[in-house]
């Protein structure tokens, strides 16, 4: 900074308010997800708040759900097409969704309210949330539907409030449109009140320091974030790097597979993301919003790849300057990039597998920065039924999944893996006000993760069984194309989705990843089984002790770990019943390396 | 009457001794290094050490009050006891998947730490059949007993010295949670045994379990300590009855701390904030922000119109792992006098929060520290003076700051030696500031209205240029700002919590429900009656304060409001809806008065009012800037880049109602108190310095 940064503004200043800035978008994050009702803000924390400059620059950003994270700039875009810049207010607090306007997903709604200062505009505050439903024609989610119509309420650039006045005829339009107005509304209401506190602590940071020194110092954050961004594409040597890989189906037509194919181009400190060969759009929801979504996600694997927050000790500022470095190209009427009015709100698997196969087509490149093939997916449960009092009830659940092997780890077990991070659902606090209850919720254990010398995360199995009957949409993928191992790990293991009724002494049935609007009769129990991660490098490299570890920990068998690891236990009488037989296992491998 | 005070800190143990006979009072202090394998050595140490200062003997002691990071150091280093946990099948891997978000949004490389350093490892996670359903806690299926019997066993032959029982919905009936226990207590007798509705008995698997697993993990060694440290005190001669500082504020017996281990976790800072509202009392202040700044971390916590302010129970972690017991809302923040200042490898000044400690410590020890810290910074400024570090007792070398200030910062950064100083001091002080405001102004809390206490050695040195950063009412510096914590011990009092989840809506609460609520309320009194008499506490002495965690029907996360006294009728429940508007709206800015409130976990509190603290009085003064404190002046660098030459007072020297006017500073054994210009220090009657611009200056 001593040679580039300080020509403006002093290096000290400049720290204190990049600290400022993020100190503002966290506690925006957190009144939103405090003050909320829903469980997929409250306990999911399913959104994204900050502040942005007048060309919709991402100023700063909470460190909430890395798919809310960059999308915000693709509402304020698209919000312009109906509110230009002289026609906003103070006071003004426009409501957005729509996908083909910017929008993440038509459930993500947009809050966004303007800063003025000393009368002029300076800026925006604004965040997103996921809601529980917005109307569309199942409850909660959808898959199988003929177009974006289908999904529920759009809603364009509308003034919620203007000027300070609350537009009450759009207020109960909304509320007259959801199946849970109770918490949509008042999820609603959080939002703004997260808004209105991004307005304030902006104009007081202006008033500290002034307004040119705070966008003075904004633009050098941003370059600063860029720069250390372009610094790690440099070292990457240029060149086209590419991989492939396939989602199940669309959810309606069976058995059809969906090719993804992602190539990276890297020109000096430059990369281009290219999604050119992967499948058409599709006739169902199974399509990705290009601005709020495909971009958001290849944006995100940069900086986890590069800018890694676990193994990079400096704190690198959320703003613009990370997305500068990053071009985005999905052919238009792609799956990556469709055209209206298909309709495109289930689209996190496929954006999961794009960031999964970046990593995947860098690994040879950047084996120390890389990781085996992730789950990469996402389990999106939607649970609905109508009460007694013919209120709905909807639940929507995200199941975790699992991580592949890394370089110096394990993959994590269990874990929001990539482009999410949520929380799960306390299933004490479910249970106290929903009609269902959890019968099971562990680890997966009727499979191996992917062996290596650091071996892929275990999976989850989660069984939810409907106390009445009620309705069930699943937004989940990963069936067939199993997490790949890497530098000789093997693979992972692919998903399942099973349902039985426990009234009934019957076998669990295997279904879809993917299924709309299911029927559920009173005691249906629908489980879930997520993948496991691939392995990285050779599992004869996998230190005795932890796979003997894993053996008592009850994550492998004593055959699986004699026929992939090569190690070899005997019966001890501490309890554990298994220890290493060392002079077996170092014959055992010895033996293996030379075949 | 003769008490002693014991702060345990990770470089040095801290000691007061009160001594009272008739109006006579007398205090003491100590200060020995303290011994890290085993605490107890360090405080026995310093226990007989201070007697000689005193001149008592160690069998004089009525009271000892034990402040120890013991339990915090078990989990940061994670090696507490083998433990095994008896569950209810299909539920084996709760700890283990936690809330299942990961601990970094952008990395691929990061670490989990409830799965890579578990408090219990999944082999030694055993299911039994056993269902309690919701909403009502009827059970679904009978516990099996044999399952629970030959877990035991198993856990008996793999030589487990703790035991945890954790069931689903045992906070709705925990029947099959205390007949597990009781199985596993007498097949493992000498085993530390908890079930999760015993240490918390409130709604949320995960966090539940994870603070029972906590509870166990720590208890075995936590005991030993306590074993120990009685074992000794009894060796030298100390016959004192022995309380131990707990994370809520209050003490507690050893026999207790013994048994809840949880509750010691904060027992190290806890005292600090005590000894912050005591001080503040003592200064007429009431409303105070406090921060303890050390060698690698400072402390931050607020005192609303006297009182405590305790955490959340939904906000309490420690080492990333969820404990929902009683804590006081202390932020610590890596900020402090050995954080490590440098150029990153993008050009970017930063400051910690990678410190130098205690070893090698700052370049000034000479010590083998070349890197430049935040005391580096101050002794380049003219700040500390050589002969007044640590009461002379260290020497340092100021050439060795500048050294490391010119080659890892000036030179990088094209600045001179001051202007780098002065920039480390300004990032270090502006992360400090940026912690008070999330705890205060991000809450409603207007600092205008609030003291600052600076404290612990390096806290008067920053305290006023803080104090500004934050728009502070005043700065307050504490007679003897490296005790503070262990003054805070001697005024502190017993303070026990019970807990029970219990749902209830405010608005709609029929009888029945009222019966409930006044039910639970009163078992929780007598639990927390018991337990007060069991520390010898007469009834008339007894406090009680019941308070319930609340939150709009579908919210996630409760706030604390405190309940009427009496019977808890329908105009209470309408009351306590009242109170939590308030309080939602101090804590988000909004409230909906037309949604409905609903009781979430019902609290009891017992306390009783113990023997406070009394400093003797000062004479006093009333001087400006008295010539008979003075000592002599040096060149001193403020915060503005002036530099002065600058008087040194001798606090030690200074009266009641005397004022000293800044430039100045203010020395005294292990502290410094910068008052800057245009600033002015009010020493108060027990010798504590409030400073406030010197409105004289006009």
């Amino acid at each position: 900074m001593g040679q580039d940064m300080d020509r403006t503004i002093d290096p000290i200043t400049l720290q204190v308010i990049g600290g400022a800035l993020h100190a503002i978008a966290e506690q925006m994050g957190n009144v939103l997800y405090r003050m909320s009702y829903s469980s997929i803000i409250r306990e999911s924390q399913d959104l994204g708040a900050g502040l942005f400059d007048l060309d919709y620059n991402t100023l700063c950003e909470s460190d909430s759900t890395p798919m809310h994270i960059g999308s915000i700039p693709g509402y304020l875009r698209g919000i312009e097409k109906s509110i230009p810049k002289d026609s906003w207010r103070p006071g003004d607090v426009v409501i957005h969704n729509h996908p083909y306007y910017g929008a993440s997903h038509s459930p993500d709604i947009g809050i966004v309210m303007p800063i003025f200062y000393r009368g002029e505009l300076v800026g925006f505050s604004a965040n997103t949330a996921h809601h529980l439903d917005i109307g569309a024609a199942t409850p909660g989610l959808i898959i199988d539907v003929p177009d974006v119509f289908a999904e529920g309420m759009l809603l364009n650039g509308l003034k919620l409030a203007e000027a300070g006045v609350r537009n009450e005829t759009l207020w109960r339009y909304i509320s007259g449109n959801t199946r849970v107005p109770g918490l949509v509304m008042r999820d609603l209401e959080a939002q703004i009140a997260a808004a209105e506190l991004g307005v304030k602590r902006y104009c007081e940071l202006m008033d500290t320091y002034g307004r040119d020194t705070v966008e003075q110092a904004a633009a050098q954050l941003m370059d600063y974030s860029e720069r250390m961004l372009r610094r790690e594409i440099a070292k990457i040597p240029d060149g086209d790097y590419t991989a492939e890989g396939f989602m199940d189906d669309d959810g309606r037509t069976r058995d059809v597979r969906l090719p993804i194919k992602v190539t990276v181009r890297v020109r000096g400190d430059d990369v281009e993301v290219d999604l050119t060969g992967s499948s058409p759009q599709v006739p169902t929801a199974f399509n990705v919003p290009f601005e709020g979504s495909t971009k958001v996600a290849c944006y995100f694997a940069f900086r986890a790849l590069l800018l890694d927050t676990y193994t990079n000790q400096e704190y690198i500022p959320q703003n613009e300057g990370s997305f500068r470095p990053v071009k985005v190209t999905a052919p238009l009427g792609s799956i990556f990039n469709p055209i209206a009015p298909a309709a495109c709100e289930a689209r996190f698997n496929q954006i999961q597998r794009v960031v999964d196969l970046i990593i995947k087509a860098l690994a040879p490149v950047l084996p120390e920065k890389s990781t085996a093939g992730n789950a990469a997916c996402l389990s999106f449960a939607s649970y609905s039924g109508v009460r007694e009092s013919g209120d709905y009830w909807v639940l929507i659940e995200v199941n975790e999944a699992a991580m592949g092997g890394r370089p110096h780890s394990d993959g994590p077990d269990t874990i929001e893996e990539l482009m999410r991070n949520t929380r799960n659902n306390p299933l004490e606090d479910l249970g106290m006000h929903l009609p269902m209850i959890c019968d099971r919720y562990e680890i997966r254990d009727d499979v191996f993760p992917g062996a290596g010398k650091y071996r892929g995360g275990m999976g989850v199995v989660k069984s939810q069984r409907f106390l009445t009957p009620g309705f069930m949409t699943h937004e989940s993928d990963r069936n067939e194309d199993a997490p790949w191992g890497i530098f000789g790990g093997t693979d992972g293991v692919p998903a399942r989705v099973r349902i039985h009724n426990a009234a009934r002494a019957e076998e669990p049935r295997d279904v879809h990843a993917k299924f709309s609007g299911m029927r559920a009769e009173l005691g249906d129990v629908v489980s879930y089984l997520s993948p496991c991660g691939g392995g990285f490098g050779n599992p004869l490299e996998r230190a005795p002790a932890k796979v003997l570890d894993d053996l008592l920990d009850g994550f492998i068998s004593a055959d699986h770990a004699r026929e992939v690891y090569g190690v070899v236990f005997k019966p001890v009488s501490n309890g554990y019943g298994w220890g290493l037989d060392e002079a077996a296992t170092e014959a055992l491998r010895a033996q293996r390396r030379v075949a | 009457m003769i008490r002693v005070g014991v702060d345990v800190g990770g470089t040095f143990t801290d000691l007061v001794l009160e001594r009272v006979e008739g109006a006579r009072r007398q205090v003491f202090t100590h200060k020995v290094a303290s011994t890290i394998a085993d605490q107890s050595i360090a405080v026995v140490r310093g226990v007989v050490e201070l007697c000689a200062i005193a001149g008592v003997q160690p069998d004089q002691i009525d009271a000892l009050f034990h402040g120890t990071t013991v339990a915090t150091n078990i989990v940061i280093e994670r090696n507490g006891a083998e433990v095994g946990m008896i569950t209810t099948r299909g539920f084996r891997d709760i700890l283990h998947m936690g809330r299942h978000k990961r601990p970094h949004n952008f990395s691929l490389q990061f670490d989990v730490p409830w799965q890579s350093a578990p408090l219990i490892k999944r082999r030694n996670r055993i299911v039994v059949d056993e269902r309690i359903l919701p909403p009502d806690g009827r059970v679904e299926m009978k516990l099996d007993e044999d399952q629970v019997e030959r877990a035991a066993e198993l856990f008996a032959e793999r030589g487990l010295e703790a035991v945890v029982v954790g069931f689903l919905f045992s906070f709705l009936n925990n029947d099959h949670e205390m007949r597990a226990a009781e199985i596993v207590r007498r097949v493992l007798p000498e085993a530390f045994v908890c079930a999760s509705s015993e240490v918390v008995n409130t709604i949320r698997e995960y966090e539940r379990f994870s603070t029972a697993a906590m509870n166990a993990y720590i208890g075995p060694k936590t005991k030993r300590y306590l074993d120990n440290l009685q074992r000794r005190l009894a060796g030298a001669g100390v016959r004192a009855i022995v309380r131990i500082m707990q994370s809520n504020g209050g003490i507690s017996t050893v026999e207790q701390a013994s048994r809840n281990p949880v509750g010691l976790l904060l027992s190290g800072p806890a005292g600090g904030v005590i000894g912050g509202r005591w001080t503040g009392a003592a200064c007429d202040q009431r409303d105070i922000i406090t921060i303890d700044i050390g060698g690698t971390s400072a402390d931050i916590s607020v005192i609303r119109d006297g009182a405590l302010t305790i955490k959340n129970p939904r906000d309490t972690e420690v080492a990333h792992l969820p404990v929902l017991v009683p804590m006081i809302d202390i932020d610590a923040i890596g900020a402090g006098g050995g954080s490590i200042a440098y150029v990153d490898s993008g050009g970017a000044f930063r400051v910690g929060p990678k410190s130098a400690g205690a070893e090698p410590g700052p370049a000034c020890y000479g010590k083998g520290g070349t890197h430049p810290t935040v005391t580096d910074a101050q002794v380049v400024l003219g700040r500390l003076d050589p002969e007044h570090f640590l009461g002379g007792g260290l020497a340092i070398d100021p050439a060795l700051s500048e050294q490391a200030i010119r080659m890892h910062l000036a030179e990088p950064l094209g600045m001179s030696v001051k202007d780098a100083a002065l920039g480390v001091l300004k990032i270090i002080n502006n992360n400090m500031a940026l912690a008070i405001a999330s705890n205060s102004v991000a809450r409603g809390i207007d600092p205008r209205n609030y003291s600052l206490m600076a404290f612990g050695g390096a806290g008067p040195l920053h305290g006023v240029a803080l104090g500004e950063m934050i728009a502070a009412k005043n700065v307050i510096s504490p007679l003897h700002p490296g005790i503070t914590a262990a003054m805070g011990l001697l005024v502190t009092e017993p303070r026990y919590e019970f807990t029970q989840s219990s749902l209830a809506i405010l608005q709609a609460a029929g009888a029945a429900e009222l019966a409930a609520v006044n039910g639970v309320y009163d078992r929780l009194k007598e639990e927390a009656a018991a337990q007060l008499a069991a520390d010898g506490i007469p009834p008339e002495r007894q406090k009680f304060e019941r308070v319930a965690e609340c939150r709009y029907v579908g919210q996630g996360f409760e706030l604390r409001v405190p309940v009427p006294d009496g019977p808890f009728t329908a105009e209470s429940a309408q009351e306590m809806a009242r109170r939590f508007f308030a309080v939602h709206r101090t804590e988000y800015g909004h409230a909906f008065e037309d949604q409905a409130v609903q009781m979430v976990t019902l609290r009891v509190i017992g306390s009783s009012e113990s023997d406070t603290l009394m400093l003797p009085m000062l004479e006093t003064g009333g001087r400006r800037n008295p010539s008979e404190a003075a000592l002599y002046a040096r060149l001193t660098t403020f915060d503005s880049g002036e530099t002065i030459q600058t008087p040194r007072f001798d606090r030690m020297k200074l009266r009641a109602a005397d004022v000293v006017v800044g430039p100045a500073v203010i020395v005294q054994q292990n502290s410094t108190t910068i008052v800057p210009p245009g600033y002015a220090a009010t020493v108060r009657k027990i010798g504590d310095l409030v400073i406030a611009r010197d409105m004289q200056e006009g």
